[in-house]
């Protein structure tokens, strides 16, 4: 049973669509990448779930609890990094987080514990007790991080967790995100650090106003797909070859190697078969491994196309 | 903050002592007749202004109650949207009335506190200056006491009710602390009635003030539970 399940989710601010048509599910401990465009609907949709909006239309299950159910019930069991920190700055770190431990009724000796713990493997171990206002931007993200976990939420919704954080800090966090995907928690990772993604999440969904694509990130490589094909003799004489097709595809020439990134409807069978007809024999056939960033620009840029 | 309790305890202590430090000055028969054309003539009026002023005072003492929370209940949440604190405050699983009744803790407890304290130290002062006219104790009375122990409350949740609501349709703690502050502009008009002789203060007086202010209080919490709904403040502030 998954942990996220997302059925035609929409929202609407007045006569502007921020997010419409979301599908997706998540399961118990996955790490689920959601990526897209300043603008794109991810922190709506993260607010959706997160019970701070409710949908337009379309319904949702976030640990078993639905967005029209019982928003007090559901934000116990998710913990949300904001975008920005959003810590008090006249308080401490120990303020900090003890408020928000008593507003989850989780003000315990273990909970402190595990806080303590988690700020010495952030590096803030010792800052239990300097205000949060001397703290620096990666220290306050790592606290606000802290701040989320703090609860032992099912699911965790992180919008940008290594913002602004050293390396070190980074694969600190990272290493954390895992660990807690390991324990069976469910991890929704807002990001623009592609590298990070690919490293993370077992799936992605792009956004972009609406559901662009969603896999895991080998998937996505070959939604918008180019292919390599060795021919032998000039490959640029073999992308002339390729003229009849429609819709037209671009294609780049390298010594032997024929590039060709497919248009929509075109597939790899349609460029072999112009190709040997056209007697360009082929030594190899590859689909290419692109760089999710490519893959992620063209499925934005595609939508914005669409769009105009 | 303490400069408001101060200047409310010393301005009506120097007035007494200044009174008392001339208590023949013939005006003060003049002055009192004013309040009370059938005041006796054996009346001692120096003791008749000194038991207005004290009458009179509780009117402008209610300021206090009212701008401290005020003054506090104005970041409540416009100064959590400004620090940007206000989203993962919303986040977590309290409900509107429960965020709304710790908000209005937070103000209205100090502020009926410093009330309480600063009452203490007006009874005090007056008490010691008035003490060669009067040979006992002006205050407490009975006005007061009840004056201090239901109105005041009752005010301190007005001026928080108030700067919680303006606090959540406003994007600026500054602006949100200015616009609430006008509640003390009608306050302010009744003080000046009861100085013109128009309106006669007493303890029924205050105890109709409580009773309107209670009405406004219920009004204004219902109001502010509403405002405090978490996709109104999330779409337009955060």
């Amino acid at each position: 049973m998954s942990r996220i399940e997302v059925r035609s989710l929409s929202k609407q601010f007045g006569p502007r669509t921020a997010v419409e048509g979301l599908d997706f599910d998540v399961a118990a401990g996955e790490v689920f990448g959601l990526l897209g465009p300043n603008g794109a609907g991810k922190t709506t949709t993260v607010r959706m779930l997160t019970g701070l909006l409710r949908p337009s239309s379309g319904r949702a299950t976030v640990c078993g609890v639905g967005l029209d159910g019982d928003g007090e019930a559901l934000r116990s069991r998710v913990g949300l990094l904001t975008e920005q920190p959003g810590l008090y700055d006249r308080l401490t770190a120990r303020e900090n987080l003890r408020f928000f431990l008593k507003l989850h009724h989780r003000d315990t000796p273990e909970a402190w514990e595990a806080a303590r713990r988690w700020m010495q493997r952030f590096g803030l171990g010792g800052r239990e007790d300097d205000r949060c206002g001397t703290f620096s931007k990666g220290m306050r993200q790592k606290l606000a991080l802290i701040r989320a976990l703090l609860h032992d939420p099912q699911a965790l919704f992180l919008d940008e967790p290594t913002s602004g954080l050293d390396p070190e800090s980074a694969r600190a966090v990272r290493e954390a995100v895992g660990e807690l995907a390991a324990e069976g928690r469910t991890v929704v990772l807002c990001s623009h650090n592609m590298s990070e993604v690919e490293r993370l999440c077992a799936r992605v969904a792009v956004v972009k106003g609406r559901l662009l694509a969603v896999g895991t990130v080998p998937e996505l490589r070959r939604q918008t797909a180019v292919v390599e094909i060795h021919v032998e003799g000039s490959a640029g004489a073999a992308g002339e070859a390729l003229g009849p097709i429609v819709p037209p595809c671009v294609w780049i020439a390298e010594g032997h190697a024929l590039r060709v990134t497919l248009a929509a409807g075109v597939g790899i069978p349609d460029v072999v078969a112009l190709l040997a007809q056209a007697r360009v024999r082929i030594h190899a056939v590859l689909p290419a491994q692109r760089a999710l960033e490519d893959v992620y620009l063209e499925l934005t840029r595609g939508a914005e196309t669409e769009a105009t | 903050m303490l400069a408001l309790p101060a200047v409310l305890v010393l301005v009506p202590t120097g007035v007494v002592w200044a009174w008392l430090s001339h208590p023949d000055e013939v005006s003060f028969r003049a002055m009192a007749l004013y309040y009370d054309p059938t005041l006796p003539l054996k009346a001692d009026p120096v003791r008749f202004m000194v038991d207005k002023l004290v009458v009179d005072w509780f009117g402008i003492f209610l300021l206090m109650p009212v701008f401290v929370p005020i003054l506090i209940s104005s970041q409540s949440v416009a100064g959590e949207k400004e620090r940007r604190t206000l989203e993962p405050l919303l986040a977590a699983p309290v409900s509107a009335a429960e965020l709304v009744l710790g908000k209005s803790l937070a103000s209205v407890v100090p502020a009926v506190a410093i009330t309480w304290l600063a009452f203490l130290g007006f009874v005090v002062a007056v008490d010691a200056v008035a003490w060669p006219l009067v040979h006992g104790p002006v205050l407490p009375n009975g006005m007061w006491l009840f004056g201090v122990g239901v109105v005041a409350p009752l005010f301190a949740f007005l001026g928080n009710g108030l700067a919680v609501l303006v606090s959540a349709r406003v994007g600026e703690a500054r602006l949100a602390q200015q616009l609430s502050a006008l509640v003390v502009l009608p306050l302010m008009g009744l003080v000046g009635g009861q100085l013109a002789g128009w309106i006669r203060a007493g303890t029924g007086y205050y105890a109709l003030q409580g009773a309107v202010v209670l009405v406004l209080d219920i009004l204004l919490v219902r109001a502010s539970v509403r405002l405090f709904d978490r996709e109104r403040l999330v779409s337009r502030w955060v």
